[in-house]
């Protein structure tokens, strides 16, 4: 699906936790996630926190969009 | 003079332990009766190859579970039109008759180390697990018909337990009473083979490192990586019943798995699914103890894990491939359990392994989609470059409907491999081939592969 995203020229940020797989497929934009049961937050934490993370994951992944890239990157911050 | 002979007597007190080491230690004979029917009787026994089992005396014992409202037994026999599902676990019965420890340690009996001995194996015989669906990656064995030759289980002679859970019984719950019922009964059922005399004996042996290297010293030292299933939420294994998920990778005596050290609490697809009686049977280990001193020096088993956080990921693959190296291996073989996120835990061994200058050879299968035409697996790695397949889980195949059910049909639609419109109202069924018990196990306990031409 990112593939066909952006070849339709629509750039796409991946936001997974296994980032081999991402790299793999070939996703240009990828954001580590927090792991594969909630990738975007964690329930071991309550509500608050976790939506402290989320929001902070997808505020690094609108970044990630306005960002020019040349080759694969993962965006760790 | 009182110093000398003290001395002397230290030293051959050493030597003494030494000698016992050697013999006692080392070394599993595994003893297999086989088993050619299964019928119910009076007691629970094997004669002549037939095992009698004792219906009221099993349920008994499963129902000892406070968590399992009702259970019932039935037996499958080869040939018989007979459809099982959901089938949660197989397990091959056996019971430790000499040597440390006894069967399923830290799981049904106490924490022990296993491996040596004497162990007597009920071959051809199974205690199924069915019933109610725990989650929904739990498969079907059909006993004959077009289906049953891709799973193992339409061989043997199958004791099948069909377990009710209490209302209102958390998942978790019902997934650990299911898979303790199902040892349970194979210990008791084992017992039975305690004092029957076996048809064949094998030994299987492997040394301390230092020893089996000097054993076959021209010979390529051969390692096993045996990725256990530890993803969580109903896809776990146990290791002498320390979760494989909480585990860093290990050293085992590939004998120690024949006296189930491993045991399976996995509710994940089951076309690749390693049973229980999959890892008593493993048929890497098996085939590696046959070429043991012939051609290669089995060097012994490492355990990893295939977890959900890819620092997890990132740890055991390095312990993993520093483990190999430390214990000076020439070659490797990987296998995993279960598709998709694992897929990058046996690439990420491969890569590394391989980075430390040790060969390896992947076992896995393949899930391409129903045409064939995607991507095999979700990860891949340019060292990779050697892999033997199990086949291809996404076939579409047709059951014909079956006389008789044991356990239900309620849930094939959501089981992996069904779908909507895949249970038919005479009771046949058109699923991918991935909804079968063991059809593509990825460590080649099963009939299909692919070549490249």
């Amino acid at each position: 699906m990112v593939k066909e995203i952006e070849r339709a020229g629509i750039p796409v940020v991946h936001m997974c936790t296994v980032v081999p797989i991402s790299l793999t497929i070939g996703a240009n934009r990828i954001i580590p996630a927090v792991g594969i049961p909630y990738p975007l937050g964690d329930p071991n934490l309550g509500e608050e926190k976790s939506k402290k993370i989320r929001r902070s994951l997808v505020e690094r992944a609108l970044k990630a969009l306005q960002t020019e890239v040349t080759d694969q990157t993962v965006f760790e911050n | 003079m009182t110093i000398r002979y003290c001395f002397c007597y230290k030293i051959e007190y050493i030597d003494r332990i030494e000698i016992e080491k050697e013999v006692v230690i080392l070394k599993l004979e595994l003893g297999k009766i086989k088993i050619s029917d299964v019928q119910f009787g009076d007691k629970t026994e094997v004669v002549k190859g037939t095992l009698y089992v004792n219906k009221d005396e099993i349920i008994k014992l499963v129902l000892e579970d406070d968590r399992i409202l009702s259970a019932n037994v039935e037996l499958a026999r080869p040939g018989e039109s007979v459809r099982i599902a959901p089938v949660k676990d197989v397990i091959e019965p056996r019971v430790k008759v000499s040597g440390s420890g006894a069967i399923f340690p830290g799981t049904i009996n106490k924490v022990k180390e296993v491996g040596s001995g004497r162990t007597h194996a009920l071959v051809g015989a199974t205690v199924i697990t069915c019933g109610r669906i725990v989650g929904f990656q739990e498969g079907v064995i059909d006993m004959s018909g077009p289906a049953a030759k891709y799973t193992p289980f339409s061989e043997t002679n199958n004791v099948c337990i069909v377990i009710e859970p209490v209302e209102g019984l958390e998942t978790h719950d019902y997934e650990a009473a299911g898979r303790m019922v199902g040892l349970r009964v194979a210990a008791y059922i084992g017992e039975a083979g305690r004092n029957v005399e076996p048809d064949e004996i094998v030994t299987y042996e492997t040394k301390p490192l230092q020893e089996q290297v000097k054993q076959y010293p021209d010979l390529p030292k051969i390692g096993y990586i045996h990725m256990l299933q530890s993803q969580g939420l109903l896809h776990d294994t146990y290791y002498y019943g320390v979760d494989a998920k909480v585990m860093v990778p290990t050293f085992m005596y590939p004998t120690e798995i024949m006296d189930g050290a491993i045991i399976s609490g996995n509710c994940v697809a089951p076309c690749d699914k390693v049973t229980t009686f999959h890892h008593l049977n493993n048929p890497v280990i098996e085939d590696l103890y046959k070429r043991h001193g012939v051609d290669l020096n089995f060097i012994g088993v490492v355990l990893t894990n295939e977890n959900v956080f890819l620092a997890d990921k990132e740890r055991s693959s390095d312990m993993t491939a520093k483990l190999c190296e430390f214990l000076g291996l020439d070659g490797v073989i990987i296998t995993e359990e279960g598709y998709g996120n694992p897929d990058t835990d046996l690439m990420m061994n491969c890569r590394k392994v391989s980075q430390k200058g040790i060969k390896v050879v992947l076992i896995t299968d393949e899930f391409p989609g129903r045409d064939g035409k995607s991507q095999s697996l979700a990860d891949a790695t340019e060292e990779g470059d050697a892999l033997v397949s199990c086949g291809n889980g996404n076939v579409i195949i047709n059951f014909p409907p079956m006389e008789k059910v044991i356990g239900t049909l309620d849930f094939i639609e959501t089981m992996i491999g069904g779908y909507e419109g895949s249970l038919k109202p005479d009771g046949s069924i058109e699923a991918e081939l991935q909804i079968i018990i063991a059809s593509t196990i990825a460590n080649g306990y099963n009939k299909l592969s692919a070549k490249g031409y």
